[in-house]
């Protein structure tokens, strides 16, 4: 209910440091708020569950994604309608109102503010500000080139901010590190190069002819055109959903939806939570449900095993989180918010076995069912796809060192079929080094066997564990030659 | 496979012809499509629909359109509103130049008619008129939904039997002692006794590999973007003529802008990171709220332009059972119910609905008639 917080006060991992108090309108109530979040958690935090209606003005619609990609949370602010409040920052005394259907045009606003239009050039341009661009220009940085990042948040990281677990894998790629703070690390130092330029809520909407891209800026609004020599999109991911009866009630969420609220805003996303699949994000993020207050009530899992790693599983089990394997959700039940999930035993067609029901009083339904690469840019430029299940869905074809049929055109991270955050690492450090060497920076023999240590580490030892082979078959599905590359690139192939 | 007719192209020229064959009674027809319905000019067309044009031939066969696309929307549930267009003109002379065109509609049944700045306020919500002379005002103009209108008489034309073959590209039609006798695709070939082409630009390769003719068509590259949907806030599609832009608040709610950029003919677009900035400055001087929409998507496609500016519509003089429909030259997708139904006729042996279109006969680019018309937007 609107008036009970739900903010978290205290945390086993993180010190949520709050900004400056100020209060903003909401349907003209006001709102408590911290400067440094975004409308849409103040929301979530004072209790507010539904944020938009569906076009037809009859389905409520709550947060989803919470990264400005699934368009759930549309609302009017400041006169303008189609506001994704999940990324848009709080202000003092903002009026912001929920949106019900169709909008109606921003006609209130009769002046045209100015848009301030810049050409910058650059070695490098950087498109996405996740593990795989931070690396990225941490590298390219270090060797004295021009880079510019460009990231659609208010600020760099991407889904690093959110992760509060130790990373696994060896140090030197970051393992035993928690995500956050490698984030934070990383974005300070590349905030510090004089030759790394940052460039914040800014939305590459293309890439044209002579690999021309093309940035939207707001606050302060500018039209950014950068023409670089070498172009590294990393743009990351964005959670898939299932189809069962009221999947869009709002309490239904992306796991990664839940994350942002709960560890990067402090923000409980409800009482009682029922998860959806066993991949370690669903795995992880329980454990996290645990940690911000939230009982969780069961996790459901529609295949016969566990799908994340077996150390983690045995963490929220130890903690009394009760499994259902074979088990998926068929049904939520609630008027504007979830109230009852139900979830009932799979056939071997993956049909619901009638009698199998079972019925959980929640407040939350996470969805940790997978993610799909965000792939736009990468089309929108012309570069050859693929569809690849494993990966999540379509994804750039690419040499072994990351470069897509656009020549000069990079690919890192999720975006190059979803896989983990220490790929990520490994991914854009193999792609900046590669344009490095195109570039001619550096030294070249330090690079090259920079590269090949990183080659072999990833495709040897990382990917080599069983747990992660469906990722590995799939990056194999779109990985080529220079020489195969060439061929798609004349279109004999 | 062997049919009576082979119809190349699902665009909306294709499919409003063997709607109208189907409706008599003829059935034994197969589309193939190189790509998927509608994924040519079909689908990223401005879906404007007006008779005010300058030539006899487009003003006859724009009121037959006009008369049957309210009975099609009727029976095929394609969203189609009477909304009209409106000229904006900043400068006298365009005015002037319009006053002719206006009487040259009237006496040929198109009620246009000059409206002051004041009047284009009353029509256009929101407008700002300050840098206006005057407009010209088309009520009897529309527009209608380009995906319903194509999607929804394919799925009836489905039902009755007609075949559609998608991603399979025809190189030729096959030729045997001076008739069309099926067609040659990537996939083999498929007999029949008659051949429609209709497949756009790529109606020129395919004859000339047929017949060696060169039909003169240029694709002419054209950009068009659309916003996210909004409650409408204004009905007609709007020209602004000083620049040769337009912008329509299609039926679901988006404000969708087409304008004129230089581009080569035949080549890709080359000025593909002007165009939003272009669009979006012509039209915020009018509607200063637009720069707070969000723009959803941005596309390109192509004007297939004839020497005259007039589309090719009818038999080949030259090769029996052929029959070709393109180079529409931006108007195919409000001609089509019109072009459906004259080509119905030519490929069932009657004389076309509209007498007027047997100017309009490929023949005419081979022998050098040509037709005059000068209103080409976007």
């Amino acid at each position: 209910m609107p008036g009970s917080s739900y903010r978290i006060v205290e945390h086993p991992v993180i010190s949520f440091k709050r900004g400056r108090r100020v209060v903003f309108y909401y349907n003209d109530r006001p709102v408590e708020a911290y400067i440094g979040e975004t409308i849409l958690a103040a929301l979530y935090a004072a209790g507010y569950r539904v944020f938009s209606y569906s076009l037809d003005g009859k389905r409520p619609r709550g947060a989803f994604c919470m990264i400005g990609k699934c368009g759930s949370c549309l609302s009017i602010v400041d006169g303008v309608p189609n506001t994704r409040i999940c990324i848009e920052p709080v202000r003092e005394g903002v009026r912001v109102y929920r949106q019900e259907g169709l909008p109606t045009a921003p006609l209130s606003k009769n002046v045209v503010e100015p848009v301030e239009w810049e050409e910058a050039e650059a070695d490098a341009l950087i498109i996405g500000g996740g593990p795989a661009g931070l690396i990225a220009a941490k590298t390219l940085g270090e060797l004295g080139l021009d880079v510019v990042v460009v990231d659609d948040q208010p600020r760099l990281g991407g889904q690093l901010v959110k992760q509060t677990h130790r990373f696994f894998g060896s140090r030197e790629y970051w393992g035993g590190i928690r995500g956050y703070v490698i984030a934070e690390k990383l974005a300070r130092e590349i905030m510090g190069m004089k030759n790394v330029r940052v460039i914040l809520q800014g939305y590459a909407y293309g890439i044209y002819s002579d690999n021309r891209v093309g940035v939207a800026v707001r606050n302060p609004l500018k039209h950014v055109i950068v023409k670089p020599k070498m172009i590294l999109a990393g743009t990351g991911a964005c959670e898939k959903t299932l189809w069962f009866e009221n999947n869009d009630l709002p309490g239904i969420m992306g796991a990664g939806g839940a994350q942002t609220l709960m560890n990067e805003y402090g923000v409980r996303p409800g009482d009682e939570a029922l998860v959806i699949g066993s991949g370690n994000v669903g795995l992880i993020v329980t454990y996290q449900l645990l940690q911000a207050g939230v009982r969780v009530k069961g996790l459901a899992e529609i295949m016969d095993h566990i799908g994340g790693w077996f150390v983690h599983a045995a963490k929220i089990r130890r903690l009394g989180v009760e499994f259902y394997f074979k088990h998926t959700i068929i049904k939520a039940i609630g008027s504007d918010r979830v109230e009852k999930a139900v979830i009932a035993e799979m056939d071997e067609n993956y049909q619901p076995i009638p009698g199998s029901e079972k019925v959980f009083d929640v407040d939350l339904v996470l969805l940790a069912v997978g993610l799909q690469p965000n792939y736009s840019l990468f089309s929108q430029a012309g570069a050859a796809m693929k569809y690849v299940p494993e990966l999540g869905g379509l994804v750039p074809v690419r040499t072994w060192f990351m470069e897509t049929s656009i020549p000069g055109l990079y690919v890192a991270g999720d975006s190059s079929g979803v896989e983990e955050a220490t790929t990520a690492f490994i991914e854009g450090e193999i792609a900046a080094l590669s344009i490095a060497l195109r570039l001619g920076a550096g030294n070249r023999g330090v690079l090259i066997e920079k590269r090949r240590k990183l080659l072999d580490y990833l495709w040897k030892e990382y990917r080599q564990s069983p747990v992660v082979s469906r990722a590995r078959m799939g990056k194999l599905k779109v990985t080529v030659s220079e020489e195969e590359m060439e061929k798609i690139r004349r279109g004999e192939a | 496979m062997k049919k009576g007719l082979v119809i190349i192209g699902a665009g909306i020229i294709g499919v409003m012809t063997a709607l109208n064959l189907v409706e008599k009674g003829y059935r034994d027809i197969v589309i193939v499509e190189k790509k998927y319905p509608g994924s040519g000019g079909s689908f990223r067309c401005a879906t404007g629909i007006r008779a005010s044009f300058t030539s006899l031939e487009h003003v006859e066969l724009m009121k037959r359109s006009i008369q049957l696309w309210p009975l099609l929307s009727e029976k095929y549930n394609i969203p189609y509103a009477r909304h009209g267009y409106v000229w904006l003109f900043t400068r006298e002379e365009d005015l002037e130049m319009f006053r002719c065109i206006v009487d040259f509609h009237n006496k040929n049944g198109v009620p246009t008619r000059i409206v002051s700045p004041e009047e284009i306020a009353e029509l256009v919500p929101t407008i700002k008129t300050d840098q206006l002379v005057g407009g010209v005002y088309d009520p009897l103009a529309g527009k209608a939904s380009c995906f319903k209108a194509l999607l929804n008489p394919l799925a009836y034309i489905l039902r009755k039997g007609v075949k559609l073959v998608e991603s399979t590209t025809v190189y030729k039609v096959l030729i045997e002692s001076g008739r069309a006798r099926g067609v040659l695709t990537d996939k083999g070939v498929i007999e029949a006794d008659k051949v429609l082409v209709a497949a756009g630009y790529g109606s020129k390769k395919i004859l000339r590999e047929s017949i060696g003719v060169d039909l003169g068509l240029r694709n002419i590259p054209k950009h068009a973007l659309i916003t996210e949907g909004y409650q409408g806030v204004f009905k007609p599609l709007l020209i602004d003529w000083e620049t040769s832009s337009y912008i329509v608040q299609v039926l679901h709610g988006g404000f969708l802008i087409g304008s004129s950029l230089p581009e080569e003919p035949d080549k890709p677009p080359r000025s593909r990171l002007k165009y939003p900035v272009k669009a979006v400055n012509v039209w915020i001087r009018y509607f200063p709220w637009l720069a707070y929409t969000n723009i959803m998507r941005y596309w390109t496609g192509y004007y297939v332009m004839t020497p005259d500016h007039h589309p090719l519509i009818g038999p080949l003089s030259t090769v029996e059972n052929l029959y070709i429909a393109t180079g529409f030259s931006g108007h195919g997708f409000m001609m089509s119910p019109a072009v459906g139904e004259v080509m119905a006729n030519y490929i069932l042996g009657e004389k076309p609905n509209v007498p007027l279109v047997e100017h309009l006969l490929p023949d005419r680019i081979i022998k050098g008639r040509l037709v005059k018309e000068i209103a080409v937007f976007g």
